[in-house]
C-alpha cells in the first residue's frame, strides 16, 4: 500500500484566530480522504506543535463554559482519539516554562495515544520527510 | 489623562506601547494577551510587566486557555468581565485596543 506523509504544522497560539482549530480539523479529516485517493493509496497525517503553538496544548481549556466554542483541547483529543500522532516541541515548551503534566491528555476518552513532547530535530525530520506540508 | 490599553495579542505591541504615556495608565489583558500575564519566556516576565502601571488580566480568557489565577504574575489583578466594565467607565477617560 503506497502511502502519503502529511505534516500540519501550528505554530500561532490558540483562539485569536482559527488557525489552530483548522489545522487539527483538516488532520482529523485523513480518516475520510481515503474515498478520493486510488485504491491502495492512503495518507498518514502527523501534527507538529512549535513555537506559540504549543500554548495550545494546554489542559483544562474552559472555552465551551465561557465562550460556547469547542476548545482546542477537545479538539486534541478527537486527534488522540483516531490515533493520530501529534508531537510538541520540547524546546519551545521549556522556553514558556510549560511542565509536561499541564498537557491535554485523552486518556480519561480511552484514547491510546497521547502527545508526544520531542525535541525540534525530530520535528524537523518529519517536516523534510514528508509529501504534502501544511502550516497553520 | 487617565488612558487604559486593552492588550488582546501576545508579539508585536510593544512598539506602539512604547510610545503611548498618561497620567494613570492602566493595562487590560485580554485575549491572547494573557499570555503576557502568565508566561516566563526564557524565564523572564513580558517587558510590559515592568512599565509604572496597573494591570489586569481577564479571568475568563484565562480559563479559556487552561490557565488560572494562580498562573498570572504577582503584580496582575485578575477581574472578571464586570470588573472591566467598572474599570471603562470609572477609571479611564480614554482606551486603546490593541
Amino acid at each position: 500500500m503506497s502511502m502519503i506523509d502529511l505534516a500540519f504544522i501550528i505554530q500561532r497560539p490558540p483562539y485569536k484566530s482559527e488557525s489552530s482549530t483548522l489545522g487539527l480539523t483538516h488532520a482529523i479529516s485523513y480518516q475520510v480522504v481515503d474515498m478520493f485517493l486510488d485504491e491502495g493509496q492512503g495518507v498518514v497525517p502527523k501534527v507538529c506543535f512549535i513555537g506559540e503553538g504549543v500554548l495550545n496544548c494546554l489542559s483544562g481549556q474552559k472555552a465551551m463554559e465561557h465562550y460556547g466554542v469547542t476548545s482546542i483541547e477537545a479538539h486534541i483529543k478527537n486527534a488522540l482519539l483516531v490515533d493520530l500522532d501529534i508531537f510538541v516541541c520540547k524546546e519551545d515548551l521549556e522556553r514558556f516554562s510549560i511542565g509536561e503534566d499541564r498537557l491535554v491528555d485523552a486518556e480519561d476518552m480511552g484514547a491510546d495515544k497521547k502527545l508526544q513532547v520531542v525535541p525540534l530535530s525530530q520535528i524537523q525530520s518529519i517536516i523534510n520527510n514528508c509529501k504534502h506540508l501544511f502550516v497553520f | 489623562m487617565r488612558l487604559g490599553i486593552f492588550i488582546s495579542d501576545y508579539k508585536g505591541l510593544t512598539d506602539t506601547v512604547d510610545r503611548l504615556s498618561a497620567e494613570k495608565l492602566g493595562f487590560i489583558f485580554v485575549q491572547n494577551g494573557v499570555y503576557h500575564t502568565t508566561v516566563k519566556e526564557n524565564g523572564k516576565s513580558s517587558s510590559l510587566l515592568d512599565r509604572n502601571a496597573n494591570f489586569y488580566v481577564l479571568e475568563e480568557d484565562l480559563a479559556m486557555r487552561g490557565l488560572t489565577g494562580a498562573d498570572v504574575d504577582s503584580r496582575v489583578k485578575v477581574v472578571n468581565y464586570g470588573d472591566v466594565v467598572d474599570l471603562i467607565f470609572n477609571d479611564y477617560e480614554k482606551l486603546v485596543w490593541l
